[in-house]
């Protein structure tokens, strides 16, 4: 399978530290910025796909807003799971709402959390180029 | 969940020494006993979703666990301050080189209690 | 020799020491982990390191002498393993 490289963003853009989301040919993908060193990954989150760049990234490590998972951006590979979900306060309001919640919950514990795909990524002309 | 415990150690290494180093704090010059402390911490943390001292007792009581999340340095500082480490000796003052000769010793021992 | 009776962590490398102490010296003891302990044993123990005014490991009991952190000299005097 062939791969080209696209014109994502401007690596000016994307100050050290930040994430941003980018859709290019049909894939979500985010670009951090770990102290200048770029990588490309997807943007959504191994375990429910929420979208990674509302997250928080530390060095390398990059934490899900949702549940707090964690992937290492030059891998994607998954650091720490989701935390887990308590629903106790809401199933005080009603026997039929509780019923749901437990089913939802044991349902959620066997969502497995996958790492995230990662991109390559070269710097042309200040230009960021991810590999699809 | 198949987390790599390598992965995970370096990620509590980049995580503790920014906490550690500003109460000058380092890493134990001892590397066997920081990789095995680190690896306990890992087990520790994939258990119970908190990465626990593996040297002091989990009683399942928020206010008594909240002092062994690791670092628990603050928790235990004049204590720790004396015997120039942390209890599991994890963490050492940063102008230790000799980690074998701090002694172990609990906090009344030492006086502070 | 006195008896030696210790509380320790399986996840604890200074009761991994205190273990070793004891046995390369061929002193008897016995030891409960703590951590893999039911909870009426740790119950026990803690009211018993509250007394002592000890809360981390090893917890190491020589007699009547209570020892908390690897002490190898200690237990050295204490046992007269140095005579």
């Amino acid at each position: 399978m062939s791969e080209s490289f696209f014109r994502v963003i401007r690596a000016s853009e994307i100050a050290p530290g930040g994430i941003v989301a980018k859709e290019i040919n049909g894939h979500h993908l985010i670009i951090c910025n770990n102290n200048g060193e770029f990588h490309a990954l997807s943007g959504r989150c191994g375990h429910m796909n929420a979208p990674l760049e509302m997250g928080t990234l530390d060095g390398t490590i990059l934490t899900c807003p949702l549940h707090c998972a964690q992937f290492d951006i030059r891998s994607g590979e998954v650091l720490s799971g989701p935390v887990p979900m308590s629903f106790t306060s809401e199933k005080e309001a009603s026997p039929r709402r509780a019923q749901h919640l437990d089913k939802a919950a044991e349902l959620i514990e066997r969502i497995h959390t996958e790492p995230i795909s990662t991109f390559q990524v070269k710097i042309e002309d200040g230009w960021i180029l991810v590999a699809l | 969940m198949n987390i790599n415990t390598e992965s995970r150690k370096q990620a509590l290494r980049y995580f503790y020494t920014k906490i550690v180093e500003p109460m000058g704090y380092k890493f134990s010059p001892d590397n066997d006993l920081v990789e095995f402390i680190l690896e306990q911490e890992v087990n520790l943390e994939g258990k119970y979703g908190i990465p626990f001292c593996p040297c002091q007792p989990i009683r399942h009581n928020r206010e008594h666990d909240m002092k062994i999340v690791c670092p628990c340095i603050p928790f235990h500082r004049k204590h720790f301050d004396a015997m120039q480490r942390c209890w599991c000796g994890l963490f050492v003052h940063q102008d230790v080189t000799d980690p074998d000769s701090l002694p172990q010793l609990s906090a009344k021992e030492m006086g502070l209690e | 020799m006195e008896k030696v009776t210790m509380y320790t962590l399986s996840t604890c490398p200074w009761c991994r020491k205190t273990k070793k102490f004891f046995t390369d010296h061929n002193v008897p003891f016995e030891f409960t982990d703590y951590d893999l302990a039911d909870e009426g044993t740790q119950s026990k123990i803690n009211d018993e390191m509250d007394i002592a005014g000890a809360d981390a490991f090893p917890f190491v009991i020589i007699g009547d002498k209570i020892i908390v952190g690897y002490q190898p000299d200690v237990y050295t005097r204490l046992l007269g393993l140095d005579k």
